[in-house]
């Protein structure tokens, strides 16, 4: 199986993925294919490129066409046909959006709230996971029996209770009545605990002779040595809470208690509402960072769905 | 090929009762194991099984959350037996899931092969991204987004549509193209999660496996069917269960752009339940949609597991 550097051409199979030895199929067959199969395979190649560009093109498309349509002045957007240049170009619609919701007190408020329930679960999940993991104690297999269970719940079963006890608690309209309930993530507990397992005990164990306790361990320790796990955990919960619309529809009725999901939805609707272009801005203004932040860290976000693979 | 990682779920699960365990250092280890355990299980008490076990007591309640909850038994499951919105709910939330699964995992697929291998590598960065980017965004955005792409005046499909000769219908207006609608802005949004765990998958398929099929003769059609297929019904069983999950508790499209409408066309269980709960204050009745909703999900799940055996590799 000999890849001769005529199989490859320039550009189609770059190097450097897992396997540097995979000119793959075409070369695979090379050796024994005649002249016309390996030409059809490379006009295969071709087709099936262009088709992967039309699709790729068709995904982004109404994203592009979004951004260049917030970015244009509000008398000449949503002319026919759509516009792909951003001409005459204008920041109005962004700064008609400031002027109907606050939307940077919504951005602070999505904030408060991703922010306290990814640290607050990551620690309770984090000491949870380690007494599962680490400290035999009595009653500690049914625990965690029950708490899988609960993993099969759905926020729509448990959310009317809540309601109702935030209701008695005085929370309805508040942020701590989203952010109290996510202080507990029951998958995290169950993650982390089985990264915790694939630990090595020699480290405590050794640890614990020089007089370390619990606590010691799983913070200078284990929780150093679970850092993929923590990260991925951390950003699927960003993502979730960032994202989530059910709960602060429940939860939250002022506009300047929303968080963004909920503001966008608001800056659409009802009196006050914007018109499209606004409403326009207004998306953009909340996928733009997403994109940035998703570019920079690509690498993590995509491993991190990969590995723990929960749908938002 | 560098943005993505082979799975690590199969690594991380690994040993679940641990052969030594470890002597406890100072603390008798119950106590410390309990106090350890306390934060997350005294959430766990309040904001997850107390509210479970509060609902269904609440499902054999009146309760309009002003005046005292009323015991009515099973008169709310009796009603639902009868409720006519409720099977319409429950029927458009089967067609919504099951054409989400069927479209997910066949569109996820295909774009992981083809993606796979063979391909320009700036190509290949731009389709993934381009296919996985809508996942990050809110359904709300999306939502909102949507509604003005299927616009009938200005929106953009209508538009090419005009220009290529095909009359565009009321996307959301017409009651047979809403729910259809709705499940193509869905795929447009969470197909990159699928493709994702397909292309995750596709990393465990050995690739001396499919060479040495295509040594002992077979063309890339029997290669797939005989070889590639087979080794990703566990990573294709696996997008089923979660795709249904997620799926069947569709919500903030359905009430962002429709509001279930039109004529009923996109009501969902949870729309439904959204409705009942927190716009008529039917708890008691709301509570009972909700547990149907959660049994339909448990046991689509259980059925989907016990069907596994008979498809899934090495199940």
């Amino acid at each position: 199986m000999s890849h001769t550097p005529a199989t490859t051409r320039p550009g189609t199979t770059g190097p450097g993925g897992p396997g540097t030895t995979r000119p793959g199929t075409a070369s695979a067959a090379g050796t024994a294919a005649a002249p016309g199969r390996r030409r059809r395979l490379r006009v295969g190649r071709l087709v099936k490129s262009v088709v992967l560009l039309v699709f790729g093109v068709l995904m982004i498309a109404p994203l592009v066409w979004m951004i260049t349509t917030s970015l244009t002045a509000p008398i000449a957007a949503f002319t026919l046909p759509p516009r792909w240049v951003p001409v005459p170009f204008s920041l109005q619609n962004f700064a008609d959006v400031v002027d109907l919701v606050p939307i940077g007190r919504q951005a602070l408020n999505s904030l408060v709230v991703t922010v306290i329930s990814v640290v607050g679960s990551l620690f309770t999940a984090s000491l949870a996971a380690y007494a599962f993991s680490r400290i035999p104690f009595r009653g500690r297999d049914p625990i965690f029996v029950l708490l899988l269970a609960a993993l099969m719940v759905p926020t729509q079963l448990t959310i009317i209770p809540i309601f109702i006890m935030m209701r008695h608690l005085g929370l309805i309209d508040t942020l701590a009545a989203l952010w109290i309930p996510a202080l507990v993530n029951v998958f995290a507990i169950f993650f982390l605990r089985q990264y915790f397992n694939t630990i090595p005990r020699e480290l405590d164990e050794a640890a614990r002779i020089d007089g370390a306790g619990h606590l010691r361990i799983l913070f200078q320790i284990l929780l150093p040595l679970a850092g993929p796990a923590l990260s991925a955990l951390a950003i699927l919960g960003f993502e979730a809470s960032w994202n989530n619309y059910f709960g602060p529809l429940i939860f939250l009725s002022s506009p300047e208690k929303m968080t963004l999901p909920l503001g966008l939805v608001s800056l659409s609707a009802g009196q006050g509402g914007g018109p499209a272009v606004v409403v326009f801005a207004g998306i953009t203004m909340v996928v733009l960072p997403i994109l940035v932040v998703f570019l920079v860290f690509q690498r993590s976000f995509v491993e991190s769905v990969a590995s723990v693979g929960i749908r938002g | 090929m560098t943005a993505i990682a082979p799975p690590r779920v199969g690594e991380a699960v690994l040993d679940p009762g641990g052969g030594r365990q470890s002597r406890p250092a100072g603390l008798p280890s119950t106590l410390a194991g309990w106090l350890f355990i306390s934060p997350a299980l005294l959430l766990f008490l309040v904001f997850i099984l107390g509210p479970f076990v509060a609902a269904m007591a609440l499902s054999l309640f009146e309760y309009d959350l002003l005046t005292p909850a009323e015991f009515t038994g099973l008169a709310n499951f009796k009603a639902l037996v009868g409720d006519e919105l409720l099977l319409k709910a429950l029927g458009n939330t089967f067609v919504f899931a099951f054409a989400s699964v069927v479209t997910h995992l066949v569109g996820g697929l295909v774009l992981a092969l083809a993606v796979n291998r063979g391909l320009n590598r700036a190509l290949s960065y731009f389709v993934r991204t381009a296919v996985f980017f809508p996942f990050l965004i809110s359904w709300a955005a999306v939502a909102l987004l949507w509604r003005y792409v299927l616009d009938p005046t200005f929106g953009l499909v209508s538009h090419y549509l005009t220009r290529i000769g095909i009359d565009p219908p009321g996307w959301f207006t017409d009651p047979a193209w809403a729910l259809p609608s709705i499940i193509g802005i869905d795929f447009w949004h969470t197909i990159g999660y699928t493709f994702l765990i397909m292309l995750a998958g596709l990393q465990t398929v050995p690739s001396e496996m499919t060479e040495a099929a295509r040594v002992d003769g077979a063309n890339a059609v029997q290669s797939f069917f005989f070889v590639t297929l087979p080794l990703m019904t566990p990573t294709l069983f696996f997008a089923s269960v979660i795709t249904f999950i997620g799926a069947f508790q569709i919500f903030d499209p359905v009430q962002i752009i429709t509001s279930g409408g039109p004529d009923n066309s996109t009501i969902t269980a949870v729309m439904y339940l959204y409705r009942t709960g927190f716009q008529a204050f039917q708890i008691g009745y709301a509570s009972a949609i909700a547990l149907v909703v959660f049994a339909v999900i448990m046991l689509v799940t259980l059925l989907q597991f016990w069907g596994s055996r008979k498809w899934v590799h090495n199940a």
